[in-house]
């Protein structure tokens, strides 16, 4: 090839090789906490020569590197970007606060994990947005890559900055900072994002022309800059308007018909350190038909969409040849529903065998089709189960449509203690609406409930050390839920009642535990927050705040005085109920289920009536050409 | 059957942990179909002990680690089918069957070590030459170590002369880096860490060497028999 002279690819004066110094870098990696996180190098990672490319994109989940690793979403991209020959994808985590204080020192900016190059030399930077008290993180990661915060205040120097995932559905809190959203499933649009940026960087690359094209042409695609809102008196929105023309009012959602066809990850990275999920993650199916009413999740992930059995086993068999993991987790919503379960499992244990591949589910429901299926992996180890009734009392679960009665309880436990099991944990939610104090003893009264279901066994039929272990989050309503208009329970209210089981529970055999009520109330300003909070997250940052999800680095304080500072009343995001005739500030956005459907579920849901699984007949969420529905009817 | 391997760890892949080693050999003895021994128990673990595990930061050339196996395999063909499934940077050199004795640990008594820092006193290699004639003048150097007697932690002065086997000088690498070659003791009898024997040059020769980078990558260990130093068999 000698002689050959390759094309200017770089259009515009982005450098092409912007590594950092080694030795910089060897000088804070020996002093910090678990180097591993900073240095890739692990099996199945992909490294391109970036001469030889056109788009290079950076992504970013705005956590720790064990976290960021266990999250599937991440692999999925990774491996389909870098399936592209012209491509490439390449990994930042937020660093921990002891790697931040060392790149701060040694002026390091942000690099990526695979060619050690500054993020701030890529093309594009995409977060992905799982969680919303990981917000600040992401100002962190800009703000050390040496990329400026704002969208206004990037040229074309700087990469596009672009985020997607669950909590893009309310893309407003991060309006300021964010260039472009993604709504819904990314296996398309992300490729279709990169082609038509490749095609924009050859004709010299101008933001603003670039933005304009997608917000106009494709599905999915929210531009926030390009639209703007004004407000009524009392606070909430008078209107939405575009500020040019030719552009969608309602953004509608990307959404995979067919999963089968989609690209599906056939290698992972495998991580060196300990993950959170130290094993193969293979997805089963997008979707829920439960319709438990604070899920947001089984909103806007419908309609529900299978993998098949043949497709399942030719993604496994790959899996377990690229990584070497002994252990296969079966993801979804709800894996239990896959509706060749058995078939699958028993396919998976069959050829796997001899190599001791095991299989493991991550969530179990109460009923009995768990329990069936709990039998057949027996390989598990028997340390603890994990059950989620969500609520102490029938009828508040009947409020959020959990669809599980406690005799549901009795037979899952005293199945597990049948087998071995010893350990228990249950998962509730506190502040649900229409919950009483009684309600919330009820939490009380199951976990008393399965210690007897435990001591009432003969005592040769009781294997291990019992314990129960109740678990309660505090409830933070969500967009796109039937419970998006519904007042959080005021951090007061939350202490009362937390209160009211700690006492009751007086066992070392039964424990209790919570989560901080002041956390959940942050995470509801900001989940069901507008465009002012963009400044409420910028303060709480410049202010400090960093990895707002972990209890160690969460300060109340900073919030507090962030919100006193910019007048911002964190009850009228959080405690205040809505009209059903209010803009909402994510109502621009469609994720299937229509607002009729889900006020008629709001209602439903005071008044305590139930709604069937919809595989049990269609109950009108407003999904048009419902994937499954001639499976199912 | 057991089988001692030599193995490399540089580059990048020095900042994993022995943890991290120890999780990236089962991996790749599971992936590439290794007959590993498992031991017996509620939670069976393969077989395999890495002697004298490095620092974090520290590469070599020359770690050891004996792998038991309950089937014969011919060590070279053992070589090759780890090193396909190993990372750039950890790769196996050599490899031979060995009898069930004395531990790796136990056996390894001298490392030698590669060592490079810079000093803000001398950026020439003569004047550091110079300084090093200094130091082989020297009758005795103490250091402190921190020893542990039972839960506490006492200092207690050391003299690191009879610890050290050989210093010798080998010039200034590109970047402007002192390199130095020492054989140190290794083991139960009597260590010295390479960063203690750099941390004393500094301060007994005033070099002004930046301690936070010093760059050390263990080219050997060896065996002690006798006061006959070797190769481990």
């Amino acid at each position: 090839m000698q002689g050959v002279i390759l094309p200017e690819r770089q259009a515009n004066n982005r450098k092409v090789n912007g590594m950092i110094n080694k030795y910089k870098l060897d000088k804070i990696l020996m002093k910090v906490e678990k180097p591993s996180r900073y240095i890739g190098m692990e099996q199945n990672m992909v490294q391109k020569n970036p001469e030889q490319l056109d788009v290079r994109f950076a992504f970013s989940f705005p956590d720790v590197y064990e976290v960021g690793m266990s999250h599937l979403g991440m692999h999925i991209l990774y491996n389909l970007i870098n399936n592209e020959p012209q491509y490439s994808c390449e990994r930042v985590f937020a660093p921990w606060v002891d790697m931040e204080e060392q790149i701060r020192k040694e002026s390091i900016p942000l690099f990526t994990l695979e060619s050690k190059e500054e993020v701030k030399n890529f093309d594009l930077l995409g977060f992905t947005l799982q969680y919303e008290m990981s917000y600040t993180n992401i100002l962190n990661i800009l703000d050390l890559a040496e990329i400026p915060l704002l969208s206004k205040d990037r040229d074309e120097d700087f990469p596009l900055v672009i985020a997607g995932g669950p909590c893009a559905y309310n893309p407003e809190p991060l309006w300021e900072f964010i260039d472009l959203f993604v709504i819904g499933e990314g296996e398309e649009v992300t490729l279709e994002l990169m082609r038509v940026y490749n095609k924009h960087k050859r004709q010299g690359y101008n933001k603003a022309k670039f933005l304009e094209e997608v917000q106009k042409t494709m599905q999915g695609i929210y531009v926030p800059s390009l639209y703007d809102v004004n407000y009524n008196e009392d606070g909430t929105i008078n209107e939405r308007f575009s500020l040019i023309e030719n552009i969608p009012q309602i953004i509608e959602k990307r959404m995979i018909r067919d999963l089968d066809s989609m690209f599906s990850p056939e290698k992972m990275i495998v991580p060196y350190m300990e993950t959170v999920h130290d094993r193969i993650s293979m997805e089963l199916f997008r979707g829920c038909t439960h319709g438990c009413r604070f899920c947001q999740a089984g909103m806007i992930y419908r309609p529900i969409r299978e993998k098949s059995v043949d497709r399942l086993m030719e993604l496994a068999e790959k899996l377990v040849d690229s990584t070497g993991y002994e252990n296969i987790s079966l993801s979804s919503l709800s894996s239990c529903d896959y509706s060749q379960l058995h078939l699958l499992i028993s396919s998976l244990m069959d050829k796997f065998e001899d190599k001791k591949v095991g299989v493991s589910l991550p969530s179990l429901r109460l009923d009995s089709v768990s329990i069936d299926i709990l039998k057949e992996i027996e390989k598990v180890r028997k340390s603890g189960l994990t059950f989620a009734p969500e609520a102490g009392s029938q009828r508040l679960r009947d409020v959020v449509n959990k669809g599980v009665d406690e005799n549901d309880l009795v037979n899952a436990v005293g199945y597990a203690f049948k087998e071995g099991w010893s350990r228990i944990k249950l998962y509730f939610m506190i502040g649900l609406p229409t919950e009483t104090d009684e309600d919330v003893l009820g939490i009380k009264d199951l976990a008393y409930l399965v210690k007897d279901l435990f001591f009432n066994r003969p005592p040769e039929e009781r294997k291990g050390n019992f314990q129960v272990t109740a678990s309660a989050s505090c409830f933070v309503p969500k967009p796109f839920t039937p419970f998006q208009w519904q007042g959080q329970d005021t951090i007061e209210n939350f202490h009362h009642k937390i209160n009211l089981v700690k006492k009751e529970i007086r066992d070392n055999k039964v424990s209790f535990n919570y989560h901080d009520p002041r956390v959940s109330f942050m995470e509801a300003i900001v989940a069901r927050g507008d465009r002012r909070i963009s400044k409420l997250i910028l303060r709480a940052w410049e202010k400090g705040s960093r990895f707002d999800g972990w209890s160690e680095h969460f300060k109340y304080e900073i919030w507090l005085e962030a919100m006193e500072e910019l007048e911002i009343d964190g009850s009228f995001y959080a405690n205040r109920n809505r009209e059903f005739t209010e803009n909402l500030p994510w109502d621009f956005i469609n994720p299937g289920p229509s607002k009729k459907y889900l006020i008629s579920e709001y209602t439903k849901a005071i008044k305590g009536e139930t709604t069937r699984d919809c595989r049990l007949g269609c109950t009108g969420c407003g999904i048009e050409d419902c994937a499954m529905w001639g499976v199912f009817n | 059957m057991i089988l001692r391997t030599k193995y490399t760890k540089v580059g990048y892949l020095k900042y994993l942990s022995h943890l991290d080693m120890v999780r990236l050999f089962t991996r790749t003895f599971s992936k590439v179909g290794i007959p590993i021994k498992f031991s017996d128990g509620y939670n069976p673990h393969p077989k395999f002990s890495i002697g004298n595990p490095l620092p974090l930061g520290t590469e070599s050339l020359a770690e050891y680690m004996d792998v038991e196996l309950t089937e014969w395999i011919e060590p070279a063909d053992f070589a090759k089918r780890i090193n396909e499934a190993l990372p750039e940077g950890i790769k196996i050199t050599s490899c031979w069957e060995t009898e069930k004795g004395a531990s790796l640990t136990s056996m390894i008594a001298w490392s030698h070590y590669e060592i490079r820092f810079r000093t803000k006193n001398t950026d020439q290699a003569s004047e550091f030459e110079d300084s090093l004639d200094r130091w082989d003048k020297l009758s005795e150097v103490f250091i402190t170590k921190k020893k542990k007697k039972g839960k506490i932690k006492v200092d207690r002065q050391v003299d690191i002369i009879p610890l050290i086997g050989n210093i010798i000088y080998k010039g200034i690498d590109e970047d402007g880096f002192h390199i130095v070659n020492a054989f140190l003791r290794t083991g139960e009898t009597g260590n010295l860490k390479p960063i203690e024997l750099v941390g004393a040059i500094d301060r007994e020769l005033q070099l002004d060497i930046d301690l936070d980078m010093v760059l050390i990558k263990r080219l050997d260990v060896l065996a002690d028999e006798n006061g006959e130093i070797k190769e481990l068999a």
